[in-house]
């Protein structure tokens, strides 16, 4: 892999170990400018050790990483520059007032337009001024996405940036999603919350226990989105009937009811189930990580 | 005083500094409001005399107790001054980079513009300039309490002796800076250098007993910083540059160390 023009964040076969413990694997991965890019794996698969190692943090053990053009470990101080950070969990300077950390962030910055920070306060409902060591969990992850957009970089990397945050203003920061990406910045996030990632980014990346599972459009992996399907009938019908259907299989009939699992479209299913009456349905879509489990599971496993 | 790292980490130890120099400055001024009833006592001397070694060992080799260096000298630059100045050096030393690291706020503060050595330099620039105001506070009470019992003591020799003690603070100060900076943990930080505070300590005054193992002494910091006795001959410069070169070596120590490894979210 080279690092084509308009590649925002390059990573090229990034390893890490703690002594024994591998972190992360020969992780490949591209980001693209003016994407938003969704990192998604549970707690622990190495989201964060990847971020991190891009703000020079952590040295790789080998492999290399590229944050717009720049080396991560040779040119950390300009990447720092032109990228803003969301740390995870982040810790902020609790004697000091939202207000007084922004100040300070913004002059270590060389300068922010201030009515931004307002306007971005107002949008999060963030009051600036008591100290930050008397605000609530949410309400402090708050400052840390002010302080994340305040300067409009061109590239904002976030680690689980709604943690905390009540779904009103997790709505308000879907939406700041889609004004950055308007501009042609681009966003990377991680996040272990599938329908968030689902719902702001264009791509994914899915780590687990450090590797890299797959990189997937996300409307491409939503066509493979499982659904979990449960018909109850007026009387008994036949299984076979559904089993032969394209894309459905663990088809179980107990009495009357009837589940089955669906890959992609669960139309044939339903226009199937259509031809007997039908008393219920209860429709269960799984997350994304089970969709890419079933998919490796599968029989594709070169699909990604 | 948030325009940069070395004026934020000064203000982060504004308040403990304030209470730092009220307590040195309240120290000294009370243990010289005790002089005159020691000025005209010669016969004390003989009774610090009798104690033998062991008082010399804490008090210093000193002939006359009851003249004003000599009372201040023991009462004041033996064991206290120099023993809260390196514990405000360990304080704000451990404090810097491992308190930053343990608080989890490095990672925010290093996602701005800077290189690590940068805030390696601006946090212990601050640590600097917090001992050297601290030093400041200590000379004012010293000079206050002189001033108040009208005793004959040089202004300058106070300061030289102070300047002796924050010297020290600042040698063990830049220990604890560099085992924070180069493993993130405030309390081993801290706790390693107090040890080898007391032990350099120990060494300084207990040592000597055993006329064998004098020049061991050379060891420890404590040498460099009282046995040329500033407050009588004013600093050496020899023993001061022995200090800064302590403290220099332990800052380049810092910055390489914290230069090179993975740094930790708390």
């Amino acid at each position: 892999m080279t690092t084509g023009f308009g590649d925002v964040i390059h990573l090229e076969s990034l390893t890490k170990f703690y002594g024994e413990t591998r972190a992360l694997h020969d992780i490949d991965l591209t980001v693209r400018v003016g994407e938003v890019f969704g990192y998604l794996g549970p707690n622990g698969a190495g989201k964060t050790t990847t971020i991190r190692t891009l703000f020079d943090f952590i040295r790789p053990t080998s492999g290399k990483a590229t944050v717009l053009g720049l080396d991560s470990q040779a040119d950390a101080r300009e990447i720092r520059r032109r990228v803003d950070y969301l740390p995870g969990d982040i810790a902020l300077y609790d004697r000091m007032t939202g207000r007084e950390l922004l100040k300070f962030l913004a002059n270590l910055r060389g300068g922010v337009d201030w009515n931004y920070v307002e306007q971005l306060a107002e949008r999060f409902q963030s009051d600036l001024n008591p100290r930050i060591r008397t605000l609530s969990r949410g309400n402090k992850q708050k400052i840390g996405l002010i302080q994340a957009f305040m300067k409009r970089p061109e590239l904002i990397i976030m680690d689980e940036p709604t943690a905390g945050l009540d779904p009103l203003m997790q709505q308000e920061f879907y939406a700041l999603v889609e004004e950055v990406k308007a501009e042609g910045r681009t966003i990377f996030i991680s996040s272990h919350i599938v329908p968030e990632v689902e719902r702001i980014c264009d791509r994914v990346g899915i780590i687990r226990e450090g590797e890299l599972a797959t990189v997937e459009d996300v409307h491409v992996l939503k066509d493979r989105a499982l659904h979990q399907l449960e018909f109850r009938f007026a009387q008994s019908v036949p299984p076979e009937v559904f089993a032969n259907l394209p894309g459905v299989r663990d088809v179980v009939v107990e009495g009357t009811t009837l589940n089955g699992t669906v890959v992609g479209s669960p139309d044939a299913m339903v226009k199937a189930a259509a031809n007997y009456e039908v008393v219920g349905l209860t429709s269960r879509e799984t997350s994304l990580e089970d969709v890419f489990l079933a998919f490796y599971d599968g029989d594709s496993p070169n699909a990604a | 005083m948030l325009r940069n790292v070395f004026f934020k980490s000064l203000q982060e130890q504004q308040r403990s500094l304030f209470w730092w120099v009220i307590g040195l400055s309240a120290l000294n001024i009370v243990t010289i409001l005790f002089y005159p009833s020691f000025a005209n006592r010669p016969e004390l001397n003989e009774i610090f005399e009798d104690l033998g070694p062991l008082a010399e060992a804490f008090m210093g080799p000193i002939e006359d107790f009851t003249s004003p260096e000599g009372f201040i000298d023991s009462q004041l630059f033996s064991f206290m001054i120099p023993l809260l100045f390196v514990a405000f050096g360990i304080f704000s030393g451990s404090g810097s980079i491992a308190g930053e690291e343990e608080r989890g706020t490095l990672d925010l503060l290093l996602s701005n513009p800077l290189h690590r050595r940068q805030v390696i330099l601006e946090k212990f620039g601050a640590n600097l300039i917090a001992m050297a105001l601290l030093g400041v506070g200590t000379w004012i009470g010293l000079v206050a309490g002189a001033v108040m019992v009208s005793m004959d003591i040089s202004w300058l020799r106070l300061a030289e002796a102070t300047v002796s003690s924050a010297l020290l603070g600042t040698s063990f100060g830049a220990l604890a800076f560099a085992l924070g900076s180069a493993r993130g943990k405030r309390g081993t930080a801290a706790g390693v250098s107090a040890a080898i505070g007391v032990a350099a300590f120990l060494l300084n005054t207990l040592v000597p007993l055993v006329e064998l193992l004098e020049p061991l002494t050379r060891i420890s910091p404590f040498h460099y910083y009282n046995s040329a006795m500033p407050l009588f001959n004013g600093l050496d410069p020899l023993h001061a540059f022995a200090l800064v070169a302590t403290t220099a070596v332990l800052f380049i120590v810092a910055l390489v160390t914290f230069e090179r490894r993975d740094l930790g979210i708390g």
